[in-house]
């Protein structure tokens, strides 16, 4: 038994120390060759500080906002006892998973079993600094990001896929059957969808030239947001974001009626907590990424600043970016309280069945017309007509209406 | 390029994940320590100036390949390495030496290189500086097609391994049976056969 123990120490041990080296050795080597002047290094702690504080904050009410929003989405009211308007049932909540009883299935794997939620929310949490809130040195004079990468949208697919670890570790050291099953069902599903998101992000990469974030969103107030261009790329964006923070359409991994849950089943108390966490910040991240990338970032349009009297308000930084984080939050709760979920084989088939190619020849595309230097409104004028294929299709397929029922009136 | 605390702690960090894959008993435990390892040599090349490569080692192969390892380990329940009969049980000592010989070997050739004294500017490895050398003809473009290619070959191989017998029944026409196959008597006894074998 103890040397079982000592194993799993000097297992843990062995995985816990390199992320930090790594990580440590990247942050330093990193902001010396970096395309612009950054922040001392204890300023970088602070805001990473803020952000993780931020997101912890911003998870415990998105969990009450959604409760209430589907709640009036069904006709009726969310939770409204606990403080004013439900202010305080993210406190309440948290201070019941905090005092239950944190058990560590007797069978499990101890080491990976504490491992994996732990992964979960460490690499959830850390791509949300990447992304620009406003222009240099709008955060009290320093910048409004956490770190600025050159390499930006490699690290947010390297982190994702990372992630994707906790699942799958948290399934297979639970030692039950029905866990690996479901984690293995999941992961398998996040993999697939990760391909196409990166397929998709290839076309806008390409057109601005640049994989620094900051960058993309200057290129989008200099020629007009990306999603007048890259349409098709946006729709598989955003369907693949939503499969990978698991929500409705695709949210097998948690999906309650299913086959036991899936990897989290035999987490109780604060290790369940986090990967409700982890969850929610991918939610909370992938609603950041969508308009950074898409929608003109932290900006609004050029036009729109150039009205006379209320001009100078839609150069404010952060309180667009918060509007359109908002927004896409609000569009996965409403997606959520409307549709159904896919079954297993349809997921998948959907995902390389058709976005996979979708996105493959919406880069093709895209790559020819930057190749052969075409104007860039060749991508507009190409993006119209696969809205207008897409609406056309949608109306020729869409079924029709149920007749309604007969209406029971008191003479009938 | 000077030697700090951190190069050295990621040195001993490297060696200590290194020896973490190849001693540990547990195949998952190994294939999360390979991911630590996989993680901090992405730090080194971050620091050594390639950060696409840096980046790409973490996306292909701590989120790809190891991932699919650890797909097989769990599927097939293979996590623990302490089963069946041990028949060379002084082997690890053998192969211990060789391996100290090796590195003897290695460490000599090392401390006798000289780098070149006008090394090419890198550009921070990033992919806009990659990607000019990988596209030309004259560089690296036919050693991509190449390895685009041997990417076929192995999804290919990869569905043959699998499953044969689906491959064999479905690429052999019921009018022109193969020579190495039993003709059927009817063409409705091979769709039977087909469906049977389809899972």
């Amino acid at each position: 038994m103890n040397q079982t123990r000592q194993k799993h120490l000097r297992g843990g041990l062995a995985l816990g120390a390199p992320l930090l080296a790594g990580l440590a050795l990247a942050a330093e080597a990193t902001p010396a060759a970096s395309s612009s002047a950054t922040d001392p290094l204890w300023m970088v702690g602070i805001k990473a500080f803020l952000v993780i504080f931020g997101l912890l904050t911003a998870f415990a009410y998105m969990t009450l906002i959604e409760r209430r929003l589907l709640a009036r989405i069904q006709v009726r009211q969310g939770p409204n006892r606990v403080g004013p308007g439900g202010l305080l049932q993210p406190l309440a909540d948290a201070i019941k998973s905090i005092f239950k009883e944190d058990l560590v299935v007797a069978r499990a794997d101890k080491v990976v079993f504490v491992l994996a939620p732990m992964i979960s929310v460490t690499f959830a949490v850390l791509t949300f600094g990447l992304i620009p809130f406003g222009p240099k040195d709008a955060f009290f004079g320093y910048d409004p990001w956490v770190i600025d990468l050159d390499v930006g949208i490699l690290y947010v697919f390297a982190v994702s896929e990372i992630a994707i670890y906790g699942i799958f570790l948290a399934g297979w050291a639970s030692n039950s059957k029905y866990s690996l099953l479901g984690s293995l069902r999941s992961s398998a599903s996040l993999i697939s969808y990760e391909l196409a998101l990166g397929i998709s992000l290839l076309a806008p990469v390409l057109l601005v030239g640049s994989l620094n974030l900051r960058e993309i969103v200057e290129w989008q107030h200099q020629n007009g947001w990306l999603i007048l261009y890259m349409l098709p790329a946006f729709a598989i964006f955003l369907l693949t974001s939503m499969a990978e923070a698991a929500r409705t359409p695709f949210d097998l991994p948690e999906a309650e009626q299913e086959l036991v849950g899936g990897y989290n089943t035999e987490y109780s108390s604060i290790k369940w907590a986090l990967f409700q966490m982890a969850e929610y910040i991918h939610l909370i991240t992938a609603s950041a990424l969508i308009p950074t990338l898409f929608l003109g970032g932290w900006r609004m349009p050029g036009f729109m600043e150039q009205i006379p009297l209320i001009g100078g308000l839609f150069a404010l930084p952060y309180l667009w970016m918060f509007v359109k984080i908002a927004l896409f939050l609000f569009f996965f709760i409403w997606v959520r309280g409307t549709l159904f979920r896919l079954r297993y084989d349809q997921l998948m088939v959907f995902s390389w069945g058709r976005l996979f190619p979708l996105a493959l020849a919406w880069f093709l595309i895209s790559a020819m017309v930057v190749a052969f230097k075409w104007p860039v409104a060749v991508l507009g004028w190409l993006s119209l007509l696969s809205l207008v294929v897409f609406l056309v299709y949608a109306i020729l397929t869409a079924r029709p209406k149920p007749r309604p029922l007969p209406r029971m009136g008191a003479g009938d | 390029m000077s030697i700090g605390f951190w190069e050295v702690l990621a040195l001993l960090v490297l060696v200590g994940t290194g020896l973490a894959v190849v001693r540990l008993q547990n195949a998952v435990h190994a294939a999360l320590a390979l991911i630590a390892n996989f993680l901090v040599v992405a730090g080194v090349y971050v620091a050594l100036e390639a950060r696409f490569v840096a980046m790409i080692q973490i996306i292909v192969y701590a989120g790809a390949i190891v991932v699919l390892f650890l797909f097989v380990i769990m599927l097939l329940s293979a996590a623990n390495a302490n089963v069946g009969q041990d028949l060379l049980p002084r082997l690890p000592w053998v192969a211990a030496l060789g391996a100290l010989g090796l590195a003897g070997v290695l460490i000599y050739a090392v401390t006798r290189f000289q780098p070149p004294a006008n090394a090419p500017a890198l550009g921070g490895g990033l992919p806009q500086a990659l990607g000019p050398l990988l596209y030309d003809p004259e560089k690296w473009l036919y050693a991509l097609l190449v390895v685009g290619f041997l990417l076929l070959v192995a999804t290919v191989a990869a569905v043959v391994l699998i499953e044969p017998e689906r491959i064999i029944a479905a690429t052999s026409h019921p009018a022109h049976p193969r020579q190495d196959q039993k003709p059927s008597p009817s063409t409705g006894q091979q769709k039977d056969e087909r469906a049977v074998v389809k899972p």
